[in-house]
């Protein structure tokens, strides 16, 4: 779950993903939300590694339309044959997203989530 | 002799169409977008998406190689430009230095950064996106209360406690009044902050001409005079080499009655690039950083006798000022006070303000502006009080009228009303919604479970802003009128209307008194090289004060008409009327036109006159004016979807004399609208991190058409005597008598359910809940 290339991949609109010191990373990413659209730059951070049980996730992107922070704890528990995989967190929007995206940000965010684990989760059973 | 057909027919009183909206309506009129200029280049500015944020760096290399871009500035660049002035007053105001671009840190979300030029306008959009600005994010509060609390992040790092301001004032004996009452009413009750959202937004055209050195200033404003002499100061230019043009202006409603950074930046910038410069406003940018209305949060304290009679009023206004004051932004709080008494006899008050910063946009002048917040105040106060002893509403305002032997009345917070006749509006509404009736109607249908509602309000508010000493810029206003050779009438005012219809009741004020068509007058205005001076048009004040102006230079141009007509008669008794001077002896007439030319050739003069037909009138008012009325709304509470129906909505006001009874009632309707708009559906929100999430229209509920009831407008007729034309404004009267009197009859729908009191906007969530679970919020 921590492998660039995998993330790469399951992060919705990921452009790339490169390993800037030890749980660091540059993103690129495209995101559009409602009339808007754009590409955003970010760092990708892990934190508070408790392995194999939980990490922390923080995620902060710029971009012309705004800006994103994202801050959640990913835990990881056995269930049954697999894992069970949950999360919490805030996430925060900022600029022209925030004044004129607002209503459709909670939707968009949970969306992206079950994007991102659906396709973890794809990479995992392949 | 001329055989000129004399004109009887006065035009003052009756119901002319607007000369200016042929213009408007058919999308021929010019606004400051449409100024186009030879080598005209377009500016796109970099604003703040962060609440509260240090600047690290500013690197501006990739915007300014970017195809067609002229040139780029930042807050370096124009740290020496004069602030963004703030006009109002108070003792021991801090006044936060306002520079037009930021320079090492962002207050609001909005707050200008960078500014873009280019050969057009989506070059200077997409290279403004070139800029990389690094900022270190910074705790932000968005909340009045929350900012006072101890602890709270610092708006402005040298005022921890975020206070720009406190202000107290008292009347009377406050706490006698207090230890006197039968009961004492308290309410927390706040006045959300409103995006003004005139249908244009803002736009400013600069022209420097070097060789002239000369600044040409468009601007979609209210008051371009004093944009001329407050921009002039802020560039340390002569205030006579800058000319400010407002083309046709496309509402304000006190949004444009300001001096905003992007004048003097747009002029800063044409003067360092030897061009033109164009910007224009986006919706998006009008949002979040054109200012805001309201903003209150009130605690309400009344006491009161048995009988209803209201003995005093304490009132502590938290008002949300924004991260900065604009022009009047501390003064707007100080206007509620000055109305919290309303019309009722309340000889004891004591007020006072907390005007707090916030990381927001400034809040400042908005339709009303602190007179809606003062009267939806005391006119909710005066409804709980009478919940609270069992008495009507209609009786309990009855009781506390100021009565007409009592006027000039002078108020516990320091005004004198002029003149009022309270209960005859009151009398009037009643009449036309038949009280008793609705009343029975609605007992009726409560027994059925459906929720009707009756509320009212009988507003008085403050007109014709102002007497000089009580405003900060002068409260006067100025008239030319000057009758060409020809006999066509160019008038000439200060006041700067942008939709109040002024180019229609100036005009019929002229024609009467010169007794001439109406088509021969032209009404100019909003040019400062072509009218005098002026202060502008704003606090109802355009008429009352403009037209007075107007009224006396009028005068003064009829007695020398009449000189050069006695000459040219050759008599000494003479009179004017009709368009013509009569010899009172012979009968004999001269006609304008004949008298103007006569003026202008100056064949022969009469002893010490001088050539030419003009004259100029400075008129300073001796008092404010106090209009009044009563507004009664039937409203119907849908239990099942919250939603609230306005079944009738009665409007009765009195503002004086009527000029033109149908540009009055067109005020009182978009008054409705924006009163409407508070009371049931606007509001502006920042969430925590002061991020505006109410930024476009799909998220700010506007008044539509369809969500219009039918107003029934009637008026009655109180003239004032502060004025020769006994007229005291109605601008704003509809937004300050509408609000109260919805959430009155709200209130009054839900009160067996126990709801006393329901904050705006009254959102159908809210109301839902409150109809299906009952209690208070």
């Amino acid at each position: 779950m921590q492998d660039p290339v995998v993330l790469a991949r399951a992060i919705p609109g990921c452009e790339g993903l490169e390993r800037t010191g030890p749980d660091e990373y540059r993103m690129k990413m495209k995101m559009a939300l409602a009339s808007l659209s754009g590409a955003f730059e970010g760092k990708v951070r892990i934190t508070e590694q408790t392995r194999p049980s939980s990490f922390r996730l923080v995620v902060e992107g710029t971009g012309r339309v705004g800006f994103v922070k994202g801050d959640g704890v990913l835990k990881l528990a056995a269930a049954g044959e697999g894992t069970e995989v949950s999360y919490e967190g805030d996430a925060q929007v900022g600029g022209t997203m925030a004044a004129v995206g607002q209503r459709l940000i909670d939707g968009t965010a949970k969306m992206m989530i079950k994007k991102f684990f659906d396709k973890l989760a794809a990479e995992a059973a392949s | 002799m001329a055989t000129t057909i004399t004109k009887t027919e006065t035009l003052v009183g009756k119901r002319i169409r607007r000369r200016e909206d042929p213009r408007l309506i058919t999308g021929t009129a010019t606004y400051v977008e449409d100024i186009q200029l030879p080598g005209m280049h377009y500016a796109a500015i970099v604003r703040s998406p962060h609440g509260a944020a240090k600047i690290r760096s500013i690197d501006t290399k990739a915007a300014a190689a970017a195809p067609g871009v002229a040139a780029v500035f930042t807050g370096k660049d124009t740290e020496k430009v004069g602030p963004v002035p703030c006009g109002a007053s108070l003792p021991d105001l801090r006044v936060p230095h306002h520079y037009i671009l930021a320079i090492d840190r962002v207050y609001f979300v909005g707050h200008p950064v960078a500014v873009v030029v280019a050969t057009d306008r989506y070059l200077a959009r997409d290279a403004a996106d070139l800029i990389e600005i690094d900022y270190e994010v910074l705790q932000a509060v968005a909340d009045p209360e929350k900012a006072l609390a101890p602890g709270a992040p610092a708006v402005h790092p040298e005022w921890p406690d975020n206070t720009a301001f406190n202000y107290h004032q008292e009347g009377g004996d406050i706490d006698k009044a207090f230890a006197e009452a039968d009961v004492v009413v308290k309410q927390r009750i706040t006045s959300q902050r409103l995006v003004p959202n005139a249908m244009e937004t803002r736009g400013v055209v600069a022209e420097w001409r070097g060789a002239d050195r000369q600044l040409n200033l468009y601007t979609s404003t209210q008051i371009p005079h004093l944009v001329r002499t407050l921009v002039a100061g802020m560039l340390g230019l002569e205030e006579n080499r800058m000319r400010v043009i407002a083309p046709e202006v496309g509402g304000g409603f006190g949004s444009k009655l300001n001096v905003y950074a992007e004048e003097a930046l747009m002029g800063f910038v044409s003067m360092k690039i030897g061009k033109p410069v164009k910007w224009i406003e986006s919706r998006r940018e009008n949002f979040l950083t054109t200012i805001h209305g309201r903003g209150h949060v009130d605690y309400y304290e009344v006491a009161a006798k048995k009988d209803g009679t209201i003995l005093g009023i304490k009132l502590k206004i938290i008002q949300d000022l924004g991260a900065y004051h604009q022009l009047l932004t501390p003064a707007i709080p100080t206007l509620s006070v000055l109305m919290m008494p309303g019309i009722y006899r309340a000889r004891n008050i004591r007020a006072d303000i907390v005007g707090v910063f916030t990381n927001c946009v400034p809040t400042d002048a908005y339709r009303g502006a602190g007179r809606p917040e003062a009267t939806h105040g005391i006119e909710r106060m005066v409804d709980i009080l009478a919940d609270e002893i069992g008495m009507d509403p209609v009786e309990i305002r009855r009781k506390n009228f100021v009565t007409n032997e009592e006027f000039p009345y002078p108020t516990a917070t320091g005004l004198i009303y002029d003149s009022g006749n309270y209960a005859a509006p009151l009398d009037k509404a009643i009449g036309i919604v038949d009280y008793a009736k609705v009343r029975q109607e609605q007992a009726e249908a409560r027994k059925q479970g459906r929720l009707l509602g009756v509320g009212l309000s009988t507003y008085g508010e403050i007109c014709a802003m102002g007497p000089s000493p009580a405003t900060p810029a002068g409260g006067w206003e100025s008239a030319t009128v000057k009758i060409e050779p020809s006999g066509k009438v160019t008038v000439m005012t200060g006041s700067c209307h942008h939709g109040q219809g002024e180019e229609t009741t100036f005009a019929q004020i002229a024609a009467d008194e010169l007794g001439v068509d109406i088509d021969d007058i032209l009404v100019v205005r909003g040019d400062t090289a072509i009218v005098q001076y002026g202060i502008g048009t704003f606090g109802s004040r355009g008429t009352a004060i403009g037209g007075t102006a107007l009224y006396f230079a009028l005068q003064d141009l009829k007695a020398k008409v009449k000189v050069f007509g006695a000459m040219l008669l050759e008599s000494d008794d003479v009179s004017f009327s009709g368009g013509q001077v009569i010899c009172n002896k012979t009968g004999k007439t001269k006609a304008l036109a004949e008298v103007a030319g006569a003026s202008y050739r100056a064949m022969k003069l009469p002893p010490n006159t001088e050539p030419g037909l003009l004259a100029t009138h400075f008129w300073e008012p001796p008092n404010f004016t106090f209009p009044f009325g009563a507004h009664i709304v039937l409203t119907e509470v849908h239990k099942d979807t919250g939603n609230i129906t306005i079944r009738r909505y009665i409007a009765v006001d009195d503002c004086g004399n009527i000029i033109n009874p149908l540009i009055v009632d067109g005020q009182v309707h978009g008054g409705v609208a924006q009163g409407l708009g508070q009371a049931l559906w606007e509001q502006a929100v920042y969430d925590d991190n002061g991020q505006l999430i109410t930024g476009e229209y799909m998220d700010y509920t506007m008044p539509r058409a369809h969500m219009m009831p039918w107003i029934e407008n009637d008026h009655t007729i109180t003239p004032t005597n502060v004025n020769p034309l006994g007229v005291k404004g109605v601008g704003e009267a509809g937004t300050i008598g509408c609000s109260p009197a919805v959430v009155n009859s709200v209130v009054d729908a839900l009160s067996h359910l126990g709801v006393r009191h329901i904050d705006m906007p009254l959102t159908p969530e809210k109301i839902w809940k409150l109809a299906n679970a009952g209690g208070n919020n």
